[in-house]
């Protein structure tokens, strides 16, 4: 599918807001980030980390049939049937894991949750890096009730990792944080850090 | 408590046990089927002509032979399907507000290199006089209320409106295209300038034709035959017509002179009359057996009193066509069927796209799904209206029936 950026790398808009997670559409179909990449939400921002990405009917009440069964490839589904893209829809469900307090970067729940329509935008390597000074948003990661949130928090590191000169350094101190928010659950803990390194 | 559905289902098992669709039907099928495959179309033109005013039936025209059949042409590398649809909600007198809404909906497929797909709906609210009432423009004080009846062809005028905008807005694509509408594009309840008349005063007819779907026909063919060419179309799915069944009885009967219903089978009730192996058969029983996957019939012409006086250049021709899951009827004004190359773009694209959608034109489904009001959305209309009426402060009244039916109590 051909997607198209945003030039203000704008991908979408809430359309479900609630103080601990919201839901935005996409503007492009598949146009989501990256599992546990960083999102900025409206101003103030208000930051989430993706931890869901669904694409499905816009319309829930009609279900989408097979229709490749005589086409050689998925691409050739899409191009016989164009009406398909305007009637999927890619959502993503992200974690609100701070804010733009004042100018400075708070890692708790803002005390209002993102406005309806409020535009999303991924964050560019320096802002993950920015936001990701301080680790204190772990522990809103970690204490989440979603499913799979350790696979999440794992990307989300290495996306972390990834978008500075010192990964390993990085992987090293979001490594201690975790140890410390996890210390009773030493299982859980290696699965996010064998997921890390 | 609902409707009683234990009793109900006894009763349409009876009814279906009685129901005629046994081996007697197929014999009369048959005969019918044996009448149309020998079926000479001047000579049947030329009874129904002799017998005009004395039918008690409206026959179809014969264009082409009538038994003959035509294979779906293959469709264009490149090309577009434009469809439209509409829906509305009607004057509802238990609303605190004279109002009606229609809601246009639609979609432009475009197949091939440069794939693409845009779908729209317009909805417009309706209160004003000029919406509400069509006006007789010679004398004021005589006008009719567009509602029921005349709020349905209203949105028929306004889905070819609307269909003609979509044409002349992609008409910079350069692709052949089909223009397709939902339904039938006879606007039958009008009537003929000679009898029999419509149930409408003839300004209605000027202003539901000459100005709403005659000249949203005209400017479509104002595009259609550029080099590549666009034709439009309705399309009847299940479709109950018996025209060409009609048609055929000329052939069964074998009185003198024929036709003449009026003066032999007067007397006579339905069923035994000499064409009445016909009785009660719809054309599409009898291309079920005639027509492939992808075939289409002859073309017939329409008799209907008001396309026959009132068209002009689109008078209303058909045929009908095997999409694969059922027979439908695709209308085409008599331009787009007298231009083989029209013709058969229609031909190919209903086949292409009914194939696509599984036996109904996706363009279609995708213009329904647009343009559909749902029991929802109604709600949450009159829920609009109320609450705009209260903002300013206006009296929200509402009958207790229909406050009854909203809330209803033990």
């Amino acid at each position: 599918m051909a997607t198209t950026p945003h030039p203000d790398a704008r991908i979408g808009e809430v359309v479900e807001a609630a103080s601990t997670a919201f839901t935005a559409e996409c503007y492009t179909l598949y146009g989501a980030p990256a599992l546990g990449a960083l999102v900025r939400v409206g101003d103030p921002a208000v930051y989430g980390v993706v931890y869901s990405v669904t694409t499905a009917a816009l319309d829930p009440g009609r279900r989408v049939a097979a229709r490749g069964a005589t086409e050689p490839d998925e691409a050739s589904v899409y191009r016989n049937n164009p009406q398909i893209a305007r009637l999927l829809a890619t959502h993503l469900q992200a974690l609100v894991v701070g804010y733009n307090g004042g100018g400075t970067v708070v890692q708790r729940l803002p005390a209002a949750p993102p406005h309806i329509h409020a535009f999303v935008h991924c964050c560019d390597d320096a802002d993950l890096r920015a936001f990701t000074e301080t680790l204190g948003y772990l522990h809103l990661l970690s204490t989440a009730a979603v499913p799979a949130i350790d696979e999440v928090i794992a990307a989300n590191v290495r996306l972390a990792a990834e978008a500075r000169v010192d990964a390993d350094g990085f992987r090293r101190r979001a490594a201690r944080a975790l140890a410390e928010e996890l210390a009773s659950d030493v299982a859980r803990l290696n699965a996010i850090l064998r997921s890390i390194a | 408590m609902g409707l009683d559905l234990y009793r109900t289902a006894a009763q349409i098992d009876a009814a279906v046990a009685s129901a005629d669709i046994g081996a007697g039907r197929d014999r009369r099928v048959d005969a019918v089927l044996t009448a149309l495959r020998r079926a000479d179309p001047v000579e049947l033109n030329a009874r129904v002509e002799a017998a005009q005013g004395l039918l008690a039936f409206l026959p179809a025209e014969a264009v082409e032979p009538p038994g003959t059949v035509f294979d779906a042409p293959p469709p264009p590398v490149d090309f577009r399907v434009l469809a439209v649809d509409g829906s509305h909600i009607d004057v509802n007198r238990h609303l605190p507000l004279r109002c009606a809404l229609i809601n246009i909906g639609g979609c432009r497929l475009t197949y091939g290199a440069a794939a693409a797909a845009e779908l729209f709906s317009h909805p417009r609210l309706r209160t004003s006089d000029e919406d509400m009432y069509l006006q007789d423009p010679s004398s004021p004080s005589q006008r009719q209320a567009v509602e029921g009846g005349l709020m349905g062809l209203v949105r028929t005028v306004e889905e070819a409106l609307a269909l003609a905008d979509a044409v002349e807005a992609g008409d910079d694509a350069g692709l052949p295209t089909l223009a397709l509408m939902d339904g039938t594009l006879v606007l039958w309840e009008l009537g003929g300038e000679s009898p029999p008349r419509g149930r409408y005063p003839d300004y209605v007819r000027a202003q539901l034709l000459g100005e709403g779907l005659l000249a949203a026909l005209d400017r479509i063919r104002n595009v259609a035959h550029r080099p590549e060419q666009t034709a439009v179309a309705s399309y009847v799915s299940l479709p109950n017509s018996a025209e060409v069944v009609n048609l055929l009885r000329l052939a069964l009967c074998d009185l003198n002179p024929v036709g003449h219903c009026q003066t032999h089978c007067r007397a006579l009730a339905p069923g035994l009359r000499r064409c009445d192996a016909a009785h009660g058969l719809t054309d599409r029983e009898i291309f079920e057996r005639t027509l492939a996957p992808g075939q289409r019939s002859a073309v017939f012409a329409s008799r209907s009193p008001v396309a026959r006086d009132a068209y002009g250049p689109h008078r209303v021709h058909f045929f009908y066509v095997n999409v694969g899951e059922e027979i439908a009827r695709v209308e085409v004004p008599e331009w787009v069927a007298e231009d083989s190359g029209l013709l058969s773009l229609t031909h190919a694209l209903v086949v292409d796209n009914a194939r696509r959608g599984a036996g109904y034109p996706v363009a279609l489904q995708e213009a329904h799904e647009q343009a559909v009001v749902t029991g929802a959305d109604r709600e949450a209309f009159r829920n609009m209206i109320e609450r705009a009426l209260e903002g300013r402060g206006l009296p929200v009244y509402t009958s207790q029936k229909q406050r009854s039916k909203r809330r209803p109590w033990v």
